[in-house]
């Protein structure tokens, strides 16, 4: 091998020399003697006429032929002086003969530094480039090999998944439309059993009344003789509640301020407690005040009332202490600055984080872990965090609901159309694919597809029902109203959970995958990336996450695909600390799994992530390549392979 | 709910401050930091009436070459008062004109304590341009009724010490008119030490911080003026005017003074006299009438300026004679002795020239640190240093230094890596080098306290901390938590310090590696002001309060002397410093520390840098596009294009802002910021010269108009715009979406557009519409500017390119220039090894002759030619030009003043005629 490779290269730097010696021979400027070097072979003809006029590529200027490449910017367009660094702006084109010809900057020619492999862009004699094209074509020709032998099998995946996704996708449209038709007909059965079921109340109610009248006469007496003592009784018994209820409601701003504060500092180690104390109402809680948070317009208002001299920064907090502090942001301002001058009850530590934390933006809590000088108490309950509280409450609220095949993730779950952030949060925690093995109970009851017969079931029933019961007989069958309720109940949840389910098809079905829905398969996946502590996790049209420990930090959500279905964009993340809301941009590329394989933050809360998929192998780009690798073997050197 | 609200009622409060104490997180803290009022000695001094000093001069002498005398008050009316120890004073008189003035405690008098006098600062040579005095002149000045003593300064120049009262100053020979004075209002004081007595409360308390003061009040005060004046200038640091605006006087809204104590102050505003990073108590006045003075005292503690107002004085009712265009001036100081220095010019470069000869000649930078410098708290890993190393290429952008901040380091511990995203520096530093590029890694002061940190325990075992007012370490909190401070006033531990920075010491290092000297004030986040307590002790029992302001200036030498041993005297050093003081320009840069990315604060870049450069810190920049924030494209394509003209050109972003590299923002605003960093790059021949020219002389690279107009009274107060050398006069866009721009051009000369071409009259202010391409720049007529037109990676390989001379005719069809080359990074400079041409371009004649002294022996020499020379201002016709000596021809042609740049006029342009730089030669026009 080493063989043939010494040969030309000892042949090009005694040219090399050769060509610098005649150069510094002629002239102080050491041009090179070919006039045509830095010309690339497209644009040779227009070098190589004969005329001793060369005019500028551009038109505005014609030249002496004695001009071209003289070391001297002529024409605006750099076009005299294709093999020389005169002109900025100009480009030199190396043959790089073994390996793909380039196009460099003109001001790269003669710096002192090799940058075509066959060396030709350093001929001033002041440094020494062997011929690497050989060696670095070989490289790269079998790096081209490899990347077209990962396309043509790529490409064979692509089809089977488009094929796929045709077939799911059609799937899902036939099931989409036959539930909105049977829906149809479940609501109109739940509209009966509802009437029936109205009028079995009626005629229980009026037994009930008329039970209450005689119940009442007999009464009567009694309750004349304890009248007094109970007025006084009620009397106290309304005071307390008063009481309470003024308790409570003093709570509820409270309750809510803190939520926002759970958002802001997520890694507040005091979360934890109070968490976990408030249980379900928290979500409810929480919910409400990030969809106040959603529309940042209104602390923006805020603000401009309070001066200018505060930062944005400032703002942006005072949003938060503003709206859901106290409703006054006057006394939200006289707050902040009573804590701002009373830096002096903060021990030297904390004056000294306070202070730092300035610069760089983060809260001093996260700061002390950074720094690791303290150990705090706190440390272990900061890992369970409220997304966990979330998900176990979850699992369990979703075991009821059902779910009978693959296919279906646990969409059905989440109310599609609401959007809300507070869904979202519960959706970090519960991944699909777990759920999809945990949620399979009882969904088959309608799931229709493989068993169309339930809902003649349920029609027949309902039939028998509606026959059988004697609508006005008094009193009310018992045994009969309680098998109505039961037949209504156990209808219209099905119907409601039909309904999800059909939303939830719908939802999907709205999605843009691609041109040929080569990303289809997507939806039901989550691709997952460790990077040092942090796990990241995404999922395409649903959205992306970042986990540390327990602890879920959301990256975005589903934007759109971008650069010719190059690139998937998670935005509208989780807000940064003193920056913009975390967002992340995967870009695309062409691999036989789907791979996340690196993660990065080039920008403070910017992700990006490279995703290898088979959906972009495309059959197009394994052309060029296979060009490009045909045009490489042709510009080998002659000889090479004899050797 | 119910059971849930005890207990959670406090974790609400609790998370409630939390919050708000994070809202606090954010704007500038005024509170944080003391106003006059606050401090004790500052309200005191400001509070004095004029003429309250009772000091008279006795015992006048000359002893050791200098005029002496002692200071005395009359005798206390009433027992129970002090008695006032006479105080020393000495009058020495230097070469050039700088008049050295020293009051101290008498040590004869067994003071409590010894004062402070800086050390290291006035360079030892200094000493020997002193002019050993003979004899002093007595004469009585009108009205007086005791003597004045006179010496001689310099010709046509004399210094006065009168008697009774107290007052010295320097005043013209002929006429006698004064120039600079001292305690001509009788403001001065100077408090002396002590010995507690019972009862004495000393301690000063401010935002829960105690100062023990053990030694009380020692501060000192008193009154400069500057006769013939229109306006005074200097005492950085201050985002603020250039000109300095009255501080006190009628029609002065409630000011503070300036005041000069080193200090980090978090998103600083832009126009203030709070002072910000560095402090150099130097101050110029200058005035049509009669030109330029400067006044500086050497004193380290804290300080604050007063410029007063015309009629400040009205209440007293004493009005001196030459109450012209006098401007007044109150100084006071926490510590410290009077080391004061008379500057007398006359004009603005000599006075320039007379302060730099006292501390120093700013250093000569290595040339790629002239170059353009990429910034970014932080590039995170080696990946991330590699992709934006080659972007730069991709996009044909030069540049030449990329910058590590804290985060490189293993958890803020300085000279290490965090070895998981920089697993290999020294291939990552080669990398870079192999393109001529070189890095620079940041260094600060505080040093992690932690016992497996070899730094800690070393400086922890040698006693080399700075110690707290009971004589422990130090401790203190910044990035790295709990902290403690090298005592850089000590040699011995500077010396320690320095020899960090060996290749062997620090660690995966490179010799193209260069250091960074962030928070060096120092900051302190847990401390007063953000800084250390006053009451901390240094070497030799010097007190905080003492030296506050040159803690900085010593870790910046240290640093430095540090990079020049790691070369083994061969490398010129590259530091920057956030902190300074005088003397700070002989260890190398400093910028104006962490901005924020608004147009105020790209306006008050050029007053900031233009204050840093009068008085001497000439290398100096602010962060292009601004630290703090985001800025908007076209701010950020008008700061590249001042920026480009900075001294210090370097792009900087806080960690919590978008990427903001110049190619992030679309091709068209890419080519705007390639096109100001080319200029940058074509320029750098030029701004080599001038830092040349300040290494000699003290005259700044960027320089306020009137330093090169002194007599132009329309330039006094414009701080829009500035000179880059003599040549050039650049004024920023300073707002958005700017159309038209009104620029004042100095001078009778006429001024060609930099772009165009395009020739302007001079003396009159021009309305000028402004495209997004260019920010106003002008080339004087009668000038001569070398450039280099081939754009490059970096600087270093453009070392063999062709220059360019750009003439511009004056009215009489000339103009000079220079052009000083060597090889950019080593001292051997200094023994001679230079090329300095001056060009002189007469009669149609350009020639070039040597400004070498002793020329003929090269001890350094250049293969570059000149491959263009392009005249603007000639009548186009001329064919040929003739070159002496080879008597060859060159070609003369219309050709572009700028090669790829839009469409402009052409110029006449004398095509190829490649003589060799370092030579003797003439071409004359035929």
């Amino acid at each position: 091998m080493k063989i043939y490779i010494v040969i030309p290269n000892l042949f090009l730097i005694l040219g090399v020399l050769f060509i610098s010696q005649i150069g510094r021979s002629a002239s102080k400027s050491l041009l090179s003697t070919d006039p045509f070097l830095g010309i690339a072979p497209q644009d040779e003809n227009y070098y190589k006429t004969s005329s001793e006029i060369f005019k500028c590529k551009d038109g505005s200027k014609k030249l002496n032929r004695a001009q071209v490449n003289d070391d001297f910017c002529d024409c605006p367009d750099a076009s005299d002086e294709p093999g020389t660094s005169a002109c900025p702006g100009g480009k030199f084109y190396c043959r790089n003969a073994g390996h793909v010809p380039l196009l460099l900057f003109s001001s790269r020619v003669n710096d002192g530094i090799c940058d075509c492999c066959d060396g030709s862009d350093e001929y001033d004699g002041k440094v020494k480039c062997p011929n690497t094209c050989w060696e670095a074509g070989k490289v790269a020709r079998d790096k081209l090999k490899k990347k077209i032998a990962t396309y043509k099998e790529g490409v064979t995946l692509r089809k089977q998944q488009i094929e796929q996704a045709k077939l799911a996708i059609a799937k899902e449209e036939e099931e989409l439309s036959k539930l909105k038709s049977e829906e149809k007909i479940l609501k109109g059965l739940v509209q009966q059993l509802k009437d029936r079921k109205e009028q079995i109340e009626k005629a229980e109610e009026k037994e009930r009344l008329q039970k209450e009248e005689e119940e009442k006469k007999r009464r009567e007496a009694e309750e004349e003789a304890n009248k007094e003592k109970s007025k006084a009784e009620k009397e106290a018994n309304q005071e307390k509640n008063e009481v309470k209820e003024q308790v409570g409601s003093e709570e509820e701003p409270m309750e809510s301020t803190h939520d926002d504060k759970i958002g802001v500092l997520d890694h507040d180690p005091l979360d934890q407690d109070v968490e976990e104390d408030k249980s379900n109402s928290v979500a409810e809680v929480e919910h409400t005040d990030k969809s106040e948070n959603a529309s940042p317009t209104d602390g923006i208002e805020q603000h401009a009332a309070e001066g200018k001299e505060e930062s944005p920064v400032v703002h942006e907090t005072d949003l938060h202490a503003g709206n859901e502090v106290s409703p006054t942001s006057d006394q939200a301002t006289k707050q902040e600055n009573d804590v701002a001058e009373n830096t002096e009850g903060l021990s030297r530590e904390e004056l000294g984080r306070l202070v730092a934390s300035r610069w760089t933006g983060e809260n001093t809590g996260q700061h002390t872990e950074e720094v690791d000088a303290v150990k705090h108490d706190h440390h272990e309950s900061h890992e369970e965090t409220p997304e966990d509280t979330h998900a176990e409450e979850y699992d369990g609220y979703a075991s009821e609901t059902d779910d009978d095949s693959q296919r279906y993730d646990n969409d059905d779950m989440e109310d599609p159309v609401d959007e809300d952030f507070g869904e979202e949060d519960h959706y970090d925690s519960s991944p699909p694919y777990k759920s999809d093995t945990e949620d399979e109970s009882d969904f088959s009851d309608i799931t229709s597809t493989s068993n169309p017969s339930w809902l003649e079931k349920i029609q027949q029933t309902v039939r028998n029902i509606l026959n059988a019961v004697n609508l006005f007989q008094t009193p009310v069958d018992k045994s009969e109203a309680a098998h109505i309720r039961k037949e209504y109940d156990e209808s219209s949840a099905k119907l409601s959970k039909m309904q999800s389910r059909i939303s939830s098809l719908a939802q999907k079905l709205k999605h843009d995958f691609g041109p040929e829905k080569e990303f289809y398969s997507f939806y039901d996946q989550c691709f997952e990336n460790k990077e040092n502590k942090y796990v990241y996790k995404l999922c395409p049209f649903k959205q992306a996450s970042q986990e540390e420990g327990h602890s879920t930090t959301r990256l975005g959500r589903w934007d759109k695909f971008e650069d010719s279905y190059r690139t998937m964009l998670f935005s509208n993340g989780e807000k940064c600390w003193n920056g913009p809301d975390r967002s992340l941009k995967v870009k695309l590329r062409c691999g036989l799994k789907n791979e996340v394989t690196d993660v990065d933050e080039p920008s403070r809360c910017e992700y990006v992530a490279l995703l290898s998929t088979p959906a972009l192998c495309l059959e197009e780009k394994l052309k060029e390549l296979q060009q490009k690798l045909e045009l490489m073997n042709q510009e080998q050197p002659q000889g090479h392979d004899e050797l | 709910m119910a059971p849930n609200i005890n207990p959670t009622l406090p974790l609400l409060l609790l998370l409630l401050l939390f919050t708000l104490h994070l809202s606090s997180v954010s704007a500038w803290k005024k509170e944080e930091f003391r106003t006059c009022n606050q401090t004790p000695f500052c309200k005191r001094a400001r509070s004095r009436k004029p003429h309250s000093s009772s000091l008279f001069a006795t015992d006048v002498a000359i002893l050791d070459g200098a005029l002496t005398a002692n200071l005395r008050q009359p005798p206390p009316e009433s027992p129970d008062q002090d008695q006032i120890k006479p105080l020393l004073f000495t009058l020495s008189v230097y070469q050039n004109g700088v008049v050295r003035v020293k009051i101290d405690e008498d040590p004869s008098l067994d003071p409590p304590k010894k004062r402070f006098e800086v050390p290291d600062v006035i360079l030892p040579e200094f000493e020997s341009t002193k002019l050993w005095l003979q004899r002093f002149q007595t004469e009585t000045v009108d009205g007086d009724s005791g003597p004045s003593s006179v010496v001689y300064v310099a010709d046509g120049y004399e210094a006065v010490l009168r008697h009774n009262p107290f007052e010295v100053y320097v005043r013209e020979k002929q006429g006698k008119r004064r120039v600079l004075s001292l305690n001509s209002h009788g403001l001065f004081d100077f408090e002396q030490l002590r010995v507690k007595q019972e009862g004495d409360d000393w301690e000063e308390r401010f935002k829960g911080h105690t100062d023990v003061r053990p030694y009380g009040p020692q501060s000192i005060s008193f009154d400069v003026s500057f006769f013939d004046a229109d306006f005074v200038y200097g005492i950085p640091e201050h985002a603020s005017s250039f000109a300095l605006r009255p501080t006190r006087g009628p029609g002065v809204d409630d000011s503070e003074p300036y005041r000069l104590f080193n200090l980090d102050v978090f998103e600083y505003i832009h126009d203030s006299p709070f002072g910000l990073y560095g402090s150099i108590p130097f101050m110029l006045g200058h005035g049509k009438a009669r030109g330029t003075s400067g006044f500086f005292w050497l004193n380290a503690a804290e300080m604050q300026i007063d410029v007063l107002g015309s009629g400040w004085d009205a209440e007293s009712g004493i009005l001196l004679p030459e109450s012209g265009s006098r401007i007044d001036t109150l100084w006071m100081s926490e510590a410290g002795i009077v080391d004061t220095f008379f500057f007398i010019g006359p004009g603005p470069k000599d006075v320039v020239r007379q302060y730099t000869s006292v501390t120093g000649m700013p250093a000569m930078p290595q040339l790629f640190s002239t170059a353009y410098h990429q910034c970014r708290w932080n590039y995170r890993d080696e990946e991330d240093v590699e992709n934006v190393d080659s972007k730069f290429d991709e996009h044909d952008i030069p540049y030449d230094v990329l910058w590590l901040d804290i985060e490189h380091t293993d958890g803020k511990r300085y000279f290490t890596w965090d070895r998981v995203l920089f697993p290999n520096p020294e291939q990552m530093q080669n990398k870079l080098a192999a393109k001529g590029r070189h890095m620079v890694t940041i260094v600060d002061p505080h040093i992690k306290r932690d016992e497996s940190f070899h730094l800690h325990k070393e400086a922890t075992s040698k006693g080399y901390y700075v110690k707290d007012a009971t004589g422990k370490d130090y401790d203190g909190w910044c990035w790295p938590g709990s902290s403690s401070y090298p005592d850089m006033l000590n040699p011995e531990i500077r010396s320690w310090w320095s020899e960090k920075f060996s290749l062997k010491n620090y660690v995966g290092s490179t010799p193209w590696l260069y250091i960074w000297n962030d928070m060096n004030e120092p900051s302190v986040f847990n401390g007063p002001e953000v800084t250390m307590p006053r009451d901390a002790l240094h070497y030799g029992g010097v007190e905080h309060r003492e030296l506050h302001n040159a803690y900085g200036y010593y870790f910046h030498m240290a640093t430095s002397d540090g990079l020049v041993k790691r070369g083994d005297g061969k490398d010129r050093p590259f530091v920057l410093s956030r902190a300074f003081f005088p003397g700070s320009q002989r260890h190398g840069a400093v910028w104006t520390g962490d901005n924020t990315a608004d147009w105020d604060q790209l306006r008050v870049s050029v007053p900031m840098i233009l204050t840093l450069g009068l008085t001497g810190m000439t290398f100096s920049g602010a962060d292009v596009g601004g630290f703090f924030g985001n800025p908007e494209t076209e701010l950020l394509v008008r700061w590249y294009q001042l920026g480009a003209y900075y001294p210090f050109f370097r792009g900087h972003a806080h960690h919590d802002t978008k990427r903001r590299e110049p190619w992030l923002f679309g091709e068209r605003n890419t080519e705007l910021m390639r096109d100001a960093i080319h200029t940058r790059y074509a320029l750098l021949p030029y701004f080599y010269t001038l830092f040349r020219e300040a290494n000699t002389s003290g005259v700044p690279v960027m320089r306020p108009l009137w330093m090169e107009f002194p007599s132009d009274k329309a330039t006094f107060s414009n701080d829009e715009a500035f000179m880059v050398g003599n040549s050039l006069l650049v004024q920023g866009i300073y707002t958005e979406r700017a159309k038209y721009a009104s620029v004042y051009l100095p001078g009778g000369q006429s001024w060609y557009d930099l772009r165009t071409g395009i020739i302007y009259k001079g003396g009159t202010t021009h309305k000028l519409e402004v495209s997004e391409e260019t920010i106003p720049a002008f080339q004087r007529a009668g000038t001569i500017i070398p450039r280099k037109d081939r754009y490059r990676r970096s600087s270093t390989q453009m070392a063999n390119d062709p220059y360019t001379l750009v003439i511009a005719l004056n009215s009489s069809h000339a103009a000079e220039g220079e052009l000083y080359i060597d090889d950019g990074k080593s001292f051997e400079f200094k023994q001679g090894a230079y090329i300095h041409r001056h060009f002189v371009f007469s009669d149609g004649k350009l020639t070039s002759s040597s400004l070498v002294p002793n020329a003929g022996k090269t001890l350094f020499s250049s293969a570059c030619v000149i491959e263009r020379i392009i005249v603007l201002g000639h009548s186009s016709g001329p064919k040929n030009a003739l070159i002496e000596p080879s008597n060859r021809k060159a070609e003369i042609e219309l050709g572009p003043l700028w090669l790829r740049r839009g469409k402009s006029a052409p110029v006449l342009t004398i095509r190829r005629p490649n003589v060799p730089v370092a030579d003797d030669w003439t071409t004359k026009i035929l």
